[in-house]
């Protein structure tokens, strides 16, 4: 693992944003729950707050990694928050995964149940990233789909920001390999939550 | 909630939801320039009309429509039916973002 002190604060900076929208989100799905009472915003509510819960603990675990240093115990608060960010990013994507099959066709709901995965302690590897990357390559190609056929700018805005998500998880798989990617990483991470605050913007603006 | 039917149909039979159907019918009434007959709501909303008469009650009951009686029985919004209409526009423009049908 490299640390990248002249990135030291940026990188967490830039998660607890992407936390804040995905918040955000959550909570929009949660007041469309409230009025419609459709399962499918309750599955969209939960999917983003585990991918926020998740945001949040990686801020504040990516802050603590410059102190790895001094005292081993720092390394390993930063691997129990990445382990937490990757199982809750797991479960959020697996989540919207198993919504989006659930719409093309009849699929029981008892199958979100096999997003509870045990859980061990994991650090950032091109096995983690390449999981996550398999998830968003299906949402991405899934809302692909849904642009095309709408051809709405809110569909397109969903669209570009899993597909930036998935441009981030590919800079995290190759990170490991190229550390100077791992800003990008995040750059391409934080501009797809702007995109989906945009979106966001968008829908509640348009009466 | 009712949701007749889901999962014990085939897929290319589509059902909408009692509460579509409420959303069907107070659009058409928003449509029609916010005071329309039972008639117009009848063919807006595609139902018979016994099920017109059902719902028009559960919508009134609700406060978000309102029957008015001049010289022909007539249907309009109320203004917590304009503002729900509202919310709902911007909670379907939001699933439909990401690709779901409310």
């Amino acid at each position: 693992m490299v640390v990248h002190y002249w990135f030291y604060g940026y990188d967490s900076l830039m998660e607890f944003i992407a936390a804040g929208i995905a918040m955000a989100i959550a909570y929009e799905a949660m007041k469309g729950y409230a009025l419609v009472k459709q399962r499918i915003l309750l599955y969209l509510n939960l999917s983003f707050i585990l991918l926020g819960a998740g945001l949040l603990v990686a801020g504040f675990s990516d802050g603590v990694i410059i102190f790895a240093k001094f005292h081993r115990a720092f390394l390993f608060l930063y691997t129990i928050g990445y382990t937490i960010n990757f199982f809750a990013q797991l479960i959020a994507y697996g989540i919207l995964v198993i919504v989006y099959v659930q719409q093309t066709r009849s699929f029981g709901t008892q199958s979100i149940a096999m997003a509870a995965l045990p859980i061990m302690l994991v650090q950032r590897n091109s096995i983690t990233e390449m999981i996550l990357v398999f998830l968003l390559v299906y949402i991405s190609a899934q809302t692909a789909i849904n642009y095309s056929v709408s051809k709405g700018t809110n569909t397109l805005l969903v669209f570009s920001a899993f597909l930036c998500l998935m441009f981030a998880h590919v800079l995290f798989l190759l990170y490991t390999l190229v550390p100077i990617l791992f800003p990008f990483a995040q750059i391409a991470q934080l501009f797809g939550f702007l995109l989906l605050l945009a979106m966001l913007f968008r829908v509640n603006q348009a009466i | 909630m009712i949701e007749p039917g889901v999962g014990t149909k085939p897929a290319t039979t589509k059902y909408r939801s009692q509460f579509r159907i409420y959303v069907d019918i107070m659009r058409v009434i928003q449509r029609e320039g916010n005071e329309t007959k039972p008639t117009r709501i009848l063919y807006g909303a595609n139902l018979s009309h016994d099920r017109l008469v059902k719902y028009l009650e559960e919508l009134k009951a609700l406060g978000v429509i309102q029957e008015s009686i001049d010289e022909d029985k007539t249907y309009s919004l109320t203004q917590k039916g304009i503002e729900f209409l509202n919310d709902f526009r911007k909670v379907e423009s939001f699933a439909g973002a990401f690709g779901f049908k409310l």
